[in-house]
């Protein structure tokens, strides 16, 4: 984890630079880590619920706080920093705004995760709610989480590590709480000033699978007809085009030939 | 500074009417269970099948049966859980009712439920909305394009946050396998669709003002209730009582005399601004109208409150009294209403020449008032307040309400202007009007143009009422000579 403190005065372009495409690293590591929480998240209590999904919940956990003190380390130090250009300022604020909102869905995701976990507790599986999931989140927490995390062996939990786990869980909270709380007392960043440089709409991916996907869930309502035509619809214009294609070789053959 | 948006509610307010909720969460729990709950099926999509489903009749069947109610009872307890988002229908989704039919539901996933202290979050919508623009583009409704531009606007700091976080949702779902991923899509489609409703829909999720008190813990009952209590009790024994006769035919007779007057229970003529965007009954009930309509002058007959209270009455019975030479009852009351609603700076000067004009004897307009209130009043006078002319208000007003008043009614003025009152047609508008008018709605006379016409006319009643100078007079009619 780079924590880079140059305060070098030539050579400070060359550094802020690469401290920025640090920072902004470190900042999608975080959101992306935060995405994948809330998926598992929305499984706990559901019948996918199981000691499995709660060990990757916890490891995912883990990993955000050890990316999110490096975060605030980074940008802290930085943003401290009175000599820094304004224009690396505005980086730096970006990324930390985007931080700070990605630290309280976090915190938002935990509370509700330690909430529910005390509803459903997993000795009791017949009272894991039946929401039509069939798949752990298995995947999703290998995308948030490296390989090496992935390899440790799931752990056999007694009765009683529970408890432990949800007390472990009560301090992972207030330690985010405060992180965020003294973010706010040592750096003043005013969230008014602060500009987004992206787009409006994020741009749609690739339309062939977005294109499936609209099919499945379209499906449920009206039972395939709107894809259909569209699929339809889509045949016809092929074929009349590769009609007229043929006409137009045909007669130029004509042409030639006659 | 904190802009803290997703913070929970930390017990300073509560939603009173959810609290309902969590006694809900028991009986679901019992409905979902595969062994003693409804039964579940698979629904069959185009290429996967989706376990868990459960249909309509069963679900409302179930639930009958546990709660032993009729099949009504428990259509509308299911159409409940639909509406609070517990179960959600897959069919229609953006009617939150339960059929009694073979309509398709699926339970909700708890991270999703209702909750008290976990309000859904705009950043959370905006990402939603976001993610829903990736998977296809242009597919927001109407309302809900309007609301992305408005958070757009509003969470605009943390806007590349938010396509961003999306973004990565979005990648994150795709790693999951396809009926998972139509699964979750489909929990938070419903989830939304119980927290954001569009627009004329009704929502389960309405509740009232937010409470201080958490209504699910019981309170403490201390020595300090018990001592209120007493207090409580103590001063409604002593409180005058009236019996429920007297008061309920009291009640009788108030309803039964404005009843035609509610524009709740009798329509209004000649339409409801309100309702139908026409605002000729405002323009034809205004302060200074020369004629008025029908209905108002039949409320100043049913009593000398109503008469003072509407403007346009009081003008009436002040041309009445100049008639019968007897205005200076009503100009004490007025001037006593002035020192009352008045500024208090002004109050001793007012109080001045309320003394000099209506109470000193000799006065030029001097009232009848009986002694105990005049001494009572003339002694207050000397250390004006707000309230001191009270007593010889009410003493007046009893006077002309038992007096002046009735004679009011009999007389030909009030019969004048009851005989060219208006009284407007009803009013019989198209939809096609409906809408015509609703465009062309304008935003009626501005409040500073009444200020002054009413300053001018003050102004000229101050002057038609002057004492005449006697010299202008004469000067005046020297110059016509």
């Amino acid at each position: 984890m780079p924590l880079v403190n140059n305060k070098v005065g030539n050579d400070c372009t060359v550094g802020t630079d690469k401290t920025l495409a640090d920072g902004k690293d470190l900042v999608e590591s975080v959101i992306k880590v935060v995405a994948c929480y809330r998926h598992l998240a929305a499984c706990v209590g559901g019948c996918t619920d199981s000691l499995q999904l709660r060990d990757e919940l916890r490891q995912m956990r883990e990993k955000a706080l050890n990316l999110a003190e490096a975060i605030r380390l980074h940008l802290t130090s930085h943003l401290r920093d009175k000599s820094l250009p304004e224009d690396q300022r505005k980086e730096m604020e970006l990324l930390w705004v985007a931080f700070s909102s990605s630290l309280e869905l976090l915190h938002v995701d935990m509370c509700k995760v330690f909430s529910m976990g005390d509803n459903f507790s997993l000795a009791n599986t017949a009272s894991l709610v039946q929401t039509g999931l069939q798949g752990g989140g298995s995947e999703v927490a290998a995308r948030a989480l490296s390989l090496a995390d992935l390899n440790q062996e799931p752990p056999t939990l007694p009765a009683g590590l529970e408890s432990q786990e949800r007390s472990t869980m009560e301090q992972e909270i207030s330690q985010i709480d405060h992180m965020i709380d003294d973010m706010e007392k040592k750096v003043n960043v005013l969230r008014w000033m602060v500009e987004p440089r992206g787009p409006q709409y994020a741009d749609p991916l690739s339309s062939t699978e977005s294109a499936s996907l609209a099919l499945l869930s379209i499906d449920e309502e009206q039972p395939g007809h709107k894809p259909l035509c569209q699929r339809n619809l889509i045949f016809v214009l092929l074929l009349l085009f590769a009609v007229v294609l043929v006409a137009a070789t045909l007669s130029v053959c004509l042409v030639l030939f006659s | 500074m904190t802009i803290r948006t997703a913070r929970p509610n930390r017990a300073q307010h509560f939603q009173p009417r959810l609290y309902c909720l969590k006694k809900l969460e028991s009986i679901l729990l019992e409905m979902q269970d595969t062994k003693s709950g409804v039964k579940g099926t698979e629904q069959k999509l185009n290429i996967t099948t989706i376990p868990h489903v459960i249909a309509g009749n069963d679900t409302i069947a179930w639930i009958s049966n546990q709660m032993k109610t009729t099949t009504e009872e428990a259509q509308a307890f299911g159409t409940m859980l639909v509406a609070y988002g517990y179960i959600y229908p897959l069919q229609n989704h953006k009617k939150l009712v339960m059929c009694n039919d073979s309509s398709l539901y699926r339970f909700q996933t708890p991270y999703f439920w209702p909750t008290q202290k976990w309000v859904p979050d705009d950043s959370d919508y905006a990402i939603y909305l976001a993610k829903r623009n990736i998977r296809k583009k242009g597919v927001l409704e109407p309302y809900e394009q309007a609301h992305y531009n408005h958070l757009h606007e509003w969470l605009n700091h943390k806007w590349d946050f938010i396509v961003m976080q999306a973004a990565e949702q979005y990648k994150a779902g795709k790693e999951r396998k396809k009926p998972d991923r139509v699964v979750f899509d489909c929990q938070e489609r419903a989830y939304w669709m119980v927290n954001r409703p569009p627009r004329c829909a009704h929502s389960a999720m309405d509740c009232g003002p937010e409470r201080l008190i958490d209504p699910n813990t019981d309170e403490k009952t201390t020595f300090d209730i018990y001592r209120r209590k007493n207090m409580f009790y103590q001063q409604a024994i002593m409180r005058s009582k009236v019996k429920s006769s007297v008061s309920l035919g009291a009640l009788v007779k108030y309803i039964t005399t404005y009843k035609n007057h509610d524009p709740f229970l009798a329509s209004c003529l000649p339409s409801n601004p309100w309702q139908t965007d026409h605002d000729a009954y405002w323009t034809l009930n205004m302060r200074r109208v020369e004629v008025p309509t029908k209905m108002r002058v039949e409320r100043w007959s049913f009593s000398l409150f109503e008469l003072l209270s509407d403007l346009r009455g009081r003008d009436d019975f002040k041309i009445f009294l100049k008639k019968e030479f007897s205005g200076e009852n009503l100009a004490f009351w007025e001037a006593a209403e002035e020192l009352k609603w008045g500024t208090s700076s002004s109050m001793s000067t007012k109080a001045e020449t309320i003394f000099k004009t209506f109470l000193a004897p000799g006065a030029p307009r001097w009232i009848n008032i009986d002694g105990r209130t005049m001494g009572l009043t003339v002694k207050g006078l000397e250390h004006p307040h707000r309230y001191v002319l009270e007593a010889a208000q009410t003493h007046v007003f009893l006077l002309m309400k038992k007096d002046t008043f009735f004679r009011y009614l009999k007389s030909p003025t009030y019969k004048d202007i009851q005989k060219k009152a208006l009284n407007p047609e009803p009013h019989n508008f198209s939809p096609a009007n409906l809408e015509q008018n609703a465009l062309n709605r304008s935003p009626g006379i501005h409040p500073i143009i009444l200020w002054q016409q009413e300053e001018e006319e003050k102004a000229k009643a101050a002057a038609a009422s002057a004492p005449v100078d006697v010299k202008a007079m004469m000067s005046k009619i020297d110059r016509k000579k």
